[in-house]
């Protein structure tokens, strides 16, 4: 098909012989192909070496969310309208003698005002009853005109907060998104939202709270005062996003209130002010906390990413927690020295989640991530002083 | 200094960490030192060290997780370090041990040189110990791990009890994990949870069945009770027959000496084709926690109809392998084999049909075999749904259709395989169709080990896949009387099967007469 309109019925039957064609082949080895398909997930991309990445991800996925994968190239910008689409089986390799199982890519091509005919293309694309996830990739995702024509049948967006070419204004619309995601008035649907640079926070996450699974230290963790992030930024204006949610997710899990004027920027380091919650009954011991953001150059080859996270507490009894890279790549190394206890270190194996393990982690999620609702609501707190 | 004070941690109770929501890993467990007796031995290198090593690879161990070996073997902490560290690289899922990450998990890892049987050897155990919890901040916590020979389990509890290594002095918790076997008969598993009892708690004991750390096991329950498909028809109803395989292909390679003492119905039937059993047919427990699950498991076993020694011989069928081939290479009979009698009566194969006599099983056998020198290994639990009422296609060129099938493997590859009679396109013709699911191809991660998921949750305090005292007992109970109904009946014309068949004659006509077969695995 290469002609200005697409002929929906036509996929379908496009669809259909790939699947006859496949059968018979797998028929004539003595094999059986099983259909597979757990979600439709729709993803955007400007330019074909992205839409291939995309592509090559979501045939990647079949082995954990069999899919029909819509993958849209949208090119507003060419000048003749033009619009293609084209279908192939998306197909695991597996073992012999084993079904093989299979999912579909339908992929559209627009160029031009033909990309205004792409979101109902979409819809009548959907495979009905199953869940329809949105993958925004790039700068702007919340500028993307296939958003709010699509927005009524999403159960999920996603995005990625490293991307997003201006981080504070990309985290208050993330949030306004998350809170309100333009939905008609009185729907009944819920949209949620994923951000793969939060979804690649999890192992740093984890190496944090499990400092505190242990009962002589977790009284330590109410008592936290000051908060150290430092990140490697990508190449490019630094993106402080990572750090801003990692100090929303701490913020919000401790009950932290954030001071009026809350940021300062000092050099290239942010500086957040907050206050904690009283221990126990006495509100004499509420105390200011101090969180700091701070890109770091890294080894030549380092990764962008978190590098370090250090909490302490330093009203009272010292107590110092730290999760920072090591010097063998992929690694990091986690240090505990807390007054009246043997300082405790180890190494731990946390390299740089594969963006294909981030989303498979994203779509692995029911529904909301009420963690990550209230990280990024105090994230954007913070990132709304920063516009 | 300010005036906070933080008071006394609570000792007890759930932990609630602020930062844990929302993370869907589990809690890590509190550090501890895990005193494996036995340090020496197979097991420590083959099973325990690596998954010990994977769980820190893997980030589910804290700093100040302590490994204290203790054996009679000459060694200090260094060499002790080094023959783990070769041990994790012949044995570990994760292929050989990471430099950086070994080194760090090594700091951890400590011997201890004593002999089970002599005081002195826990008095120094208990020092050693306290000066791991002040140097790693292990706050008094602790594992025995009992990875000896099972002569050794009662003198080893008894010793602990005697030097007070029974419980913590200093807030922390002490647990103890007993291998298999659990004794070898009714009797004897009574006195060992006597003795043991006599010193721990039973929620200080965690009596380990590696099948129960199979991921395949335990989604057996998520399988039956979360899904709204097959729990409807898994009775009577709808259920002709049930068979349970555990079948190797190895002989007995050197543990001729212990298995010639105990054969195939202690040394499988006993423990994991039982726990098969019973997590196939309880009914859904009240909530997901050790002593409901278990509660469940026990009802199982108290309602199959025993087996009396008399019946003995007529309910099950043993064999013993002869020479034979195994994949091609030839291998030798049972008797040949180093430590067995020449003219030993154990068996290394045995069949037996179990029925379960309550509301959901009423006269729906239960076939359980286990067997060495078996074309393959394999172990499967096969539920044979009743046929369908042929009239609909009597006149398809097939006669009878398929029975449906579900399959539930084990091993090698993890997985659900659901067989259904389907109709050819174009033709009259119905042929089974097999829906396969397995676990290592459809989430693309390797499975963890058993040994890891166990010893995770005897550290966090979890005793749902461990056997409680009464459930081992009720297999005993089951099990004893046809111990003896074989001892006193004439012996057996062994060997009688070849290495590399399924298993005697005896077995295919055991099933026969009762109109049915065994799978063909
Ligand atoms: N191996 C397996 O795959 C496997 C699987 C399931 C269950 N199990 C069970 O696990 C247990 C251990 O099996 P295994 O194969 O590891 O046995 P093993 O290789 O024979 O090891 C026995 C260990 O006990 C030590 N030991 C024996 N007597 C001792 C004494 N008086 N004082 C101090 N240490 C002593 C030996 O060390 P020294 O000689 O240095 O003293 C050696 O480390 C058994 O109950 C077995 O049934 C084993």
């Amino acid at each position: 098909m290469h002609v200005t309109r697409v002929d929906i019925s036509a996929i379908e039957r496009e669809l259909q012989q790939l699947w006859q064609e496949r059968a018979s082949e797998a028929a004539r080895t003595g094999q059986a192909v099983t259909r597979a398909l757990t979600l439709n997930l729709v993803a955007r991309a400007t330019e074909p070496q992205l839409a291939e990445r995309i592509s090559a991800m979501a045939h990647e996925l079949m082995a954990s969310h069999p899919n029909r994968a819509i993958l849209a190239i949208c090119r507003p910008a060419a000048d003749a309208p033009q619009i293609d689409a084209w279908v192939q089986a998306n197909c695991l390799l597996t073992a012999p003698g084993v079904p093989q199982v299979c999912g579909e890519q339908i992929t559209i091509d627009a160029h031009g005002a033909a990309t205004a005919q792409v979101a109902s293309l979409i819809l009548a694309l959907l495979v009905p009853d199953l869940p329809v996830v949105l993958w925004l990739p790039g700068a702007t995702p919340f500028n993307e005109p296939l958003l709010p024509r699509l927005i009524g049948v999403l159960d999920r967006l996603i995005v990625d907060s490293r991307e997003l070419d201006e981080p504070a204004r990309g985290l208050v619309r993330m949030a306004a998104f998350e809170r309100d995601p333009g939905l008609p008035a009185g729907s009944a649907r819920r949209v949620a939202l994923s951000d793969l640079g939060w979804a690649a926070l999890t192992p740093w996450r984890e190496l944090t709270a499990q400092f505190f699974d242990t009962r002589p230290l977790l009284p330590h963790l109410r008592r936290i005062d000051r908060v150290a992030i430092d990140y490697v930024p990508a190449p490019g204006p630094p993106n402080p996003a990572a750090g801003l949610l990692v100090a929303g997710w701490l913020a919000s899990c401790l009950g932290w209130t954030p001071l009026e004027d809350a940021v300062r920027v000092v050099g290239d380091t942010l500086q957040l002010q907050l206050r904690r919650p009283a221990l126990g009954d006495d509100p004499n011991t509420s105390r200011p906390v101090m969180i700091s953001i701070t890109p770091v150059t890294g080894t030549p080859d380092a990764p962008a990413g978190l590098a370090a996270l250090r909490l302490q507490a330093l009203d009272g009894v010292t107590a110092d927690f730290r999760v920072a890279r090591a010097d063998t790549a992929g690694h990091v190394f986690t240090t505990a020295v807390i007054a009246g206890h043997p300082p405790l270190h180890r190494l731990a194996r946390c390299a740089e989640p594969a963006l294909i393990d981030l989303l498979a982690a994203e779509l692995r999620l029911l529904s909301r991530d009420h963690t990550f609702s209230a990280a990024l609501h105090m994230a954007a707190r913070f990132a709304s002083q920063l516009v | 200094m300010s005036n906070e004070a933080l008071g006394p941690p609570p000792t007890t109770g759930p932990l609630d960490n602020p930062l844990r929501t929302g993370l869907r890993l589990g809690r890590t467990p509190e550090p501890c030192t895990m005193v494996i007796f036995g340090a020496s031995g197979d097991l420590t290198s083959r099973k325990l060290v690596p998954a010990l090593y994977n769980l820190a690879r893997e980030r589910r161990l804290p700093a100040g997780f302590s490994v204290l070996g203790f054996a009679r073997r000459a060694w200090d902490d260094n060499a002790f370090r080094e023959v783990l560290h070769a041990a994790v690289t012949a044995n570990s899922r994760s292929g050989p041990a990471e430099p950086d990450l070994w080194a760090s998990f090594a700091e951890g890892i400590f011997y201890h040189r004593a002999s089970f049987d002599e005081p002195a050897g826990y008095t120094t155990l208990g020092a050693r110990l306290a000066a791991i919890d002040s140097e790693r901040d292990t706050g008094g916590n602790r594992v025995f791990y009992l990875a000896t020979p099972p002569e050794a389990y009662a003198e080893i509890v008894a010793q602990l009890g005697a030097h007070g290594l029974n419980r913590s002095s200093n807030g922390g918790w002490t647990r103890i994990i007993i291998e298999k076997p659990f004794g070898h008969d009714l009797e004897s598993a009574r006195a060992l949870n006597r003795q043991v009892l006599a010193v721990f708690d039973e929620q200080q004991v965690y009596r380990i069945d590696h099948y129960l750390g199979k991921e395949t096991v335990q989604n057996l329950l998520v399988f039956r009770f979360a899904n709204g498909i097959f729990e409807p028809v898994w009775n009577r109803r709808y259920v002709d027959h049930v068979q349970l395989t555990v079948a190797e292909s190895i002989g007995v390679e050197d543990r001729g000496g212990y298995y010639d003492r105990a054969g195939a119905l202690r040394d499988m039937i006993q423990n994991h084709l039982t726990q098969l059993l019973t997590l196939t047919a309880m009914e859904p427990p009240v909530a997901y926690d050790p002593d409901a699950v278990r509660d469940e498991k026990v009802k199982v076993l108290r309602a199959i109809r025993p087996i009396s020694p008399a019946e003995a011989l007529t309910a099950t069928v043993r064999g013993q392998y002869g020479p034979g081939s195994i994949s091609g290479h030839p291998v030798g009979g049972y008797r040949a084999e180093r430590a067995v009698a020449s003219t030993s009566q154990t068996e290394t194969y045995v069949a037996l049909r179990l029925f379960i006599e309550n509301w959901r099983w009423a006269g729906v056998p239960f076939y359980l075999r286990s067997g060495k020198a078996l074309p393959r290994r394999v172990s499967e639990i096969a539920v044979q749904f009743r046929s369908a009422p042929t009239m609909l296609f009597a006149d398809t060129p097939v006669n009878a259709i398929e029975p449906n099938v579900l399959a539930i493997k084990i091993q090698p590859d993890e997985g659900i395989s659901l067989t259904f009679g389907s109709k050819v396109p174009g033709q009259a013709q119905i042929r089974p169709v097999s829906m396969d699911f397995r676990y290592g191809t459809s989430f693309g991660v390797a499975s963890p080990e058993a040994y890891e998921r166990l010893l995770l949750d005897c550290m966090l305090g979890d005793g749902t896949l461990f056997t409680r005292r009464d459930e081992v007992e009720a297999s005993w109970a089951l099990l004893t009387p046809i111990l003896q109904g074989w001892a006193a009946a004439e012996p057996l014309p062994f060997p009688n099967y070849e290495a590399g068949t399924w298993g005697p004659a005896a077995a295919d006509a055991f099933m026969a007469r009762d109109g049915r077969a065994w799978r063909r695995l």
